[in-house]
């Protein structure tokens, strides 16, 4: 175990680094100009020379990510401000740090992911499950047809729909907006609701489809009929055995998915007007902010780095044939 | 020019594409979709120069305004700058006036809209001595920041030493550059190793004068003082690049907590004396930015007119594009729409120096199918049909169509025949088209390219990616014959456009002449018309040089007239459009109760 | 071509009070292409401590009648008719739980695959300790210390220590001594192996039967060995019973059905299987033809397309009527063919070959 988390972790950094090269030196393949994006009207080559030294666009490329890097782990000085670490840099666009400007996003991102996720992981294996016990029931076929449909919908369709019938027209539900734990957590539950709610509908048919499918197939096996051959009962034999069985699949496909929302949700976010990881990286690639899309883009595969290792981790917990090596 | 970002965003982002209308040397228009010719008649505003009188507070009170209320903005993208030495584009100059007070400022009537400039923290529009190369301020008594201390000149040179500093890159240069000359931060390097600016370039002989020494005339000087930068600030909490979040107040609202990206929340500055102020009114008690808030969510909030977003107001950004068709058509919205000129006119660039021949050009002109590209930016609602290379919203601004456009908006192809046959080139002519790969200017470049391959052209379309367009088609050397650019003027007079768009000297990669325009004819005439020291007449002269360029150089082709087109919620009166910065004016908006 | 109506095998005329007795038992499956008949009229007993072997090919109906003595088919497809009563006790109309409570407690199945039988998830110790919890109410650590004790029985050498062990770490004999550990752990009356050796190698099929034996002889258990294998049935069964398309085609004791076969398809089976005493020369003599479709079986004699002999049978009957067991008799099988033809064609045609 100690020496498979040692493998990973390694594994994981290498991956990392990998990335943050590719990201960075992929940045500077493209012919915009930083520079250029951020003159605003005076972009007379004096000016933008001069801002150029001011992002530290003048220095080799090499010498540039080697600051970048080093930042992060020792935080660095710069003609901004003093930046500690982890420092993302500052933003060129707008000069703020970036790794504060992660931090007041991250709650935001971090509780639509985890209610989100939870949403739909409930809502979508809820629903499996019933679908796989009742078979070819007018239930399971209403589910399927609602997964379909769910599978094929748009956040940015059903998003705008959701905010215009359950809080503009009925009123039940907030429009949503940032979480602020520290000073309004009672508002950041109830502005999270709707947001969760959508984000949820495009996963959870994927999660009904999926659970039913593995759970019939699970409920064909012979240790199946084995276990009921004891005596067992056919909802215990459900539940221990067939869901046991699923979900090692499930939990992978929710790893998956979990890393995914964990480095924001775009179109959930930008659908709600929530601050998250998913808007701040749009405005990153938007305007071209190196520093900013850095951080977004290290962070998010940070997340699913993470989570796949958490996913390797769970399979062996729950399928005792894998051995971690 | 100046730069429109609410739009540029909203526009990429309502295509979905990642990619960014590159931040400089774009105008607005990133309208389209829907919308018809329903637009409101935008005004054409009369602009001058206000008196002392003008000049002295408080600013008329507006009819039915109350004090009190929470007023909203909505703000599609965030404030990049809130630092004033920073400030030059339209969401940042409307959110300054509340908290920021230059020298001089704009005084909107709120009846006709006529603008004039008068003095703000001065105590009226600036004095010009030895032919107009110096200029003398006052402050009014009883200005103060927001801690109560009084504002004195040497803050207001203080914040222009600031501007030397090589982190100041975003503000307007135009006091610097009058003071130094274009190299300014070589020879002075700004205040932070003890040195000043010195007496014979800014005075303060006292604490209630400050006395300018420009290189040159310049008769623009009350113009120039109202750019958000060239306002106090105290040297005690200048900390530099972090003065960003936290500008010292001496407006009527001061910060009181700012989440970049996300929200800015101004309450009342007590230390603001609306007797020292002619143009502020300053009715709600608190300001709300919510900020960060995406297209088409955003114009969906303002008309639905529901909870706070009844009164809440996008100060900057035109409506999303997609709902201009019902926006424009919906009687309901009329009584709470702006629809206003805003300073930037689309134009069309022809590379001089690959067609060479101005009768091509002219050609061009003639051919270029005006209105069907109207209709793709988004008709009439987002933009009048532009025939002139200075905006209505430039003072002495007149109607000027060489080309006939109004009269055949579709394009003329028997008169581009004509002309081409004139020049004695031989037809087809190849054009390269080089646009920003959106699918916006995809749909209007093949607009482009069928009406001038009716009209003796064969046009070869260039996709070039939007994040490196403007550094592309703006080197010397670029390969292209025609791209499309945006200009807005600074303030309303020609100077602010006709010098830095058409002057050929100096021409290198990166500058705003896109055209590469170097007649010897332009460049004297704008010598000379800079020398003039009477606004109206030099306005006048500018007039009359962007006519000729347009009609004999023909290095630009005019389409759209950009306009801001936005509702805001029913809960707020006293809404007025600054046409100079091209966005809602705030000073007058009060809360209804 | 004989229908659901029709009483197609009398019953035996077997003692009343026989702990096994299946009375016409149908099985029918619906599928989309119509109706599958598994099971078409079979009916047989099993006494305590007796061991009844059916033999058959794939598909004869042998897994899907002891499917249906648990009642393991899904209700939701599968049409069962007839009786089955288990000591007294009537098991087609059984409710679930009443069916729970017998399966695994009074009736137990041990599964031809085990790696696939026994959950991958649970250890082997927990997976047999399971039933036993269940039916007899014990602590979990009572429980834990019955499946050592099972292992122990079945020859699971440090079974305090392979209690613990997920079934991937057995081998597959172990695993199969796990299963019947497993099957045994509750002391059922009625132990059903399916093709409980088919996937081990020989020397621990015989280990394995040999276990299944002994464990009888201990607990009085009555056992229903399915399998293809006729050394199986010849090692261990006291009956034999032979299935053919859903039907008992034969059946009698082990001697009689395995030295005096009387049913043409007996002789094939016999035939096609090798034998060590037999010479080398002879040759395997496999039954031609595939066994019938269940959705359409043939008219007459389900087996008539494969068999040989029907040309000793007047007015091509083979083809048309379906042969019956001969009512209330123990010995006996289901084919046109006199007596005397059958014996007289065993002797002169079949007997040969076996030697």
């Amino acid at each position: 175990m100690f020496r498979f988390l040692v493998r990973r972790v390694l594994g994981a950094m290498v991956i990392l680094l990998l990335i943050s090269m590719i990201t960075y030196f992929l940045f500077f393949a493209l012919p915009s100009d930083p520079a250029l994006l951020s003159c605003g009207k005076q972009c007379d080559p004096q000016n933008v020379a001069l801002i150029r030294k001011n992002l530290g666009l003048n220095l080799p490329i090499w010498t540039q990510y080697w600051h970048y890097m080093v930042g992060i782990f020792a935080g660095r000085h710069m003609p901004v401000g003093d930046c500690p670490a982890p420092c993302f840099g500052y933003s060129f666009a707008n000069q703020q740090p970036v790794w504060g400007t992660i931090a007041d996003s991250y709650p935001t991102t971090l509780t639509l992911a985890v209610g989100g996720a939870a949403t739909f992981l409930t809502i979508g294996v809820s629903l499996g499950l019933i679908s796989a016990w009742r078979q070819g029931t007018v239930f399971d076929r209403i589910a399927s047809a609602t997964s379909l449909l769910g599978q094929s919908v748009q956040i940015y369709f059903i998003g705008p729909l959701a905010i215009l019938l359950f809080s503009t027209k009925l009123g039940w539900l907030d429009r949503g907006h940032d979480v602020d734990w520290a000073h309004d957590a009672w508002g950041s539950v109830t502005g999270m609701i709707l947001p969760c709610l959508v984000l949820s509908v495009i996963f959870w048919s994927n999660y009904s489809r999926q659970t039913r499918s593995l759970m019939v197939e699970q409920l064909s096996e012979d240790h199946i009929r084995a276990a009921r051959a004891k005596g067992m009962s056919s909802r215990y034999v459900f539940l221990r055995y067939a869901l046991r069985g699923a979900m090692a699949t499930i939990i992978t496909i929710f790893g998956v998915d979990l890393s995914a929302v964990l480095g924001g949700a775009i179109i959930t976010e930008v659908t709600f007007g929530l601050h998250g990881l998913g808007l701040l990286s749009v405005q990153a690639v938007l305007r071209s902010d190196l520093p900013l899309e850095m951080a977004v883009m290290l962070i998010g595969a940070t997340l699913i780095v993470v989570c796949n290792i958490v996913v390797d981790l769970a399979y062996a917990f729950i399928d005792p044939r894998i051995r971690l090596a | 020019m100046r730069i429109n970002k609410a739009r540029q965003v909203s526009a990429v982002l309502a295509v979905g594409a990642l990619a960014l209308t590159a931040a400089c040397s774009s105008g607005g228009a990133s309208g389209g979709g829907g919308g018809s010719d329903s637009g409101k008649k935008a005004t054409v505003t009369n602009f001058g120069v206000g008196t002392k009188a003008d000049s002295t507070g408080p600013a008329p009170a507006v009819d039915g305004a109350k004090n009190g209320g929470t007023a909203y903005s909505l703000d599609q993208a965030g404030f990049d700058y809130l630092d004033p030495g920073q400030q030059y584009v339209s969401d940042q100059l409307s959110v300054q006036l509340l908290y920021n007070r230059s020298l001089t400022g704009y005084k909107i009537d709120p009846k006709t809209g006529k603008t004039i400039v008068v003095g703000d923290l001065a105590t009226d529009s600036g004095t010009p001595s030895d032919g107009s190369k110096t200029w003398t301020y006052t402050l009014k008594d009883g200005v103060k920041f927001e801690d109560g201390t009084p504002i004195t000149t040497k803050d207001i040179k203080y914040g222009i030493e600031r501007l030397f500093s090589d982190y100041e890159t975003q503000g307007p240069q135009y006091v610097q550059k009058w003071l130094y000359g274009a190299d300014y931060r070589k020879q002075y390097a700004g205040p932070y190793d003890g040195k000043e600016i010195p007496d014979a370039k800014i005075s303060t002989p006292d604490d209630k004068t400050i006395v300018f020494h420009f290189l040159a005339p310049h008769a623009d000087t009350p113009y120039a003082m109202a750019m958000p930068n060239i306002s106090p600030v105290p040297k005690a909490k200048d900390d530099k690049q972090k003065y960003n979040n936290h500008p010292v107040s001496t407006g009527p609202y001061k910060i009181e907590s700012y989440q970049p990206g996300k929200s800015l929340t101004f309450v009342r500055n007590t230390n603001w004396d609306p007797k020292t102020d002619p143009i502020r009114n300053a009715y709600p008690d608190k300001w709300q930015f919510q900020l960060g808030i995406a297209e088409p969510g955003l114009t969906n909030r303002l008309s639905a007119d529901t909870g706070t977003d009844k009164f809440a107001i996008n100060m900057s950004g035109s409506a999303d594009p997609s709902k201009m068709q019902t926006l424009t058509s919906d009687p309901q919205y009329k009584g709470r729409t702006v629809n206003e000129y805003q300073p930037y006119v689309e134009v069309f660039n022809l590379n001089t120096k690959r067609i060479t021949n101005p009768k091509v050009r002219q050609a061009l002109a003639y051919a270029f199918p005006m209105s069907q590209v109207q209709q793709a930016f988004g008709g009439g609602a987002q933009g009048d049909l532009g025939t002139t290379l200075l905006s209505p919203t430039v003072a002495g601004w007149k109607k000027f169509d060489p080309f006939g456009k109004l009269a055949k908006p579709m394009g003329d192809p028997e008169k581009s025949l004509q002309l081409l046959k004139d020049a004695g080139v031989t037809t087809p002519y190849k054009i390269s088209l080089a646009y920003a790969n959106t699918p916006r200017w995809d749909t209007v470049t093949l607009t482009i390219q069928k009406a001038l391959e009716k009209a003796g052209f064969k046009v070869e379309r260039k996709a070039i990616d939007p994040t490196s367009y403007y550094t592309v088609v703006g080197k010397v050397d670029t390969p292209y014959d025609m791209y499309r650019t945006g200009w807005g003027a600074d303030w309303p007079n020609g100077s602010t456009v006709v010098p830095p768009t058409m002057d050929g000297r100096n021409l290198q990669d990166g500058t705003n002449n896109y055209s590469f325009l170097n007649d010897p004819k332009v460049n004297s005439e704008i010598d000379r018309i800079n020398q003039i020291t009477d606004l109206t007449q030099q306005a006048a002269a500018w007039e009359q040089l962007s006519e000729y360029v347009l009609q004999t150089d023909t290095s630009q082709i005019p389409f759209i007239f950009d306009k801001y087109f936005n509702l805001y919620g029913s809960g707020l009166g006293g809404v007025t459009y600054n046409q100079v910065y091209g966005t809602i004016n705030p000073n007058s908006i009060f809360v209804k109760q | 071509m004989s229908t659901l109506s029709q009483t197609a095998a009398g019953p035996v005329a077997g003692p009343a009070s026989s702990f096994l007795s299946v009375r016409d038992l149908y099985v029918h499956f619906a599928t989309e292409d119509g109706t599958v008949k598994a099971v078409d009229g079979l009916s047989f007993d099993l006494e305590r401590g007796s061991t009844l072997g059916i033999v058959g090919e794939s598909g004869s109906g042998k897994s899907v009648t002891n499917l249906a003595i648990l009642g393991l088919h899904n209700p939701l497809n599968t049409k069962i008719q007839g009786e089955i009563l288990l000591d007294g006790q009537e098991l087609t109309g059984a409710s679930e739980r009443q069916l729970n409570r017998l399966r695994g407690k009074k009736m137990a199945m041990i599964f031809q695959d085990s790696l696939a039988a026994l959950s991958p998830f649970y250890t082997v110790g927990r997976q047999i300790a399971e039933p036993f919890m269940k039916h007899t109410g014990a602590s979990r650590r009572e429980a834990r210390a019955r499946a050592v004790d099972m292992l122990r029985k079945v020859g699971i050498p440090q079974p305090d220590l392979r209690v613990d062990d997920y079934p991937h770490q057995f081998s597959g004999g172990m695993r199969q001594r796990a299963m019947i550990a497993m099957a045994l752990v509750c002391d059922p009356d009625l132990v059903i192996a399916d093709e409980p050796t088919t996937a081990l190698d020989v020397t621990v099929q015989a280990q394995i039967l040999d276990l299944l034996k002994d464990l009888q002889q201990e607990t009085g258990a009555a056992i229903i060995i399915i399998t293809h294998d006729l050394g199986v049935i010849a090692k261990t069964a006291d009956q034999v019973m032979v299935m053919y398309a859903g039907r008992c085609v034969e059946r009698g004791t082990v001697k009689e059905v395995m030295q005096r076969p009387q049913h043409p398809y007996s002789w094939g089976l016999l035939s096609s299987v090798p034998r060590l005493d037999s010479s080398v020369d002879t040759p395997l003599v496999p039954i031609p033809g595939a066994p019938p479709s269940l959705l359409s079986p043939p008219p007459g004699c389900p087996f008539h397309p494969r068999c040989g002999f029907t040309d000793l049978v007047a007015g091509g009957v083979c083809a048309t009527t379906r042969p019956e067991l001969p009512e209330g008799e123990r010995r006996g099988s289901a084919c046109h063919l006199t007596a005397t033809q059958k014996e007289a064609v065993f002797i002169e045609q079949i007997h040969p070959r076996l030697r």
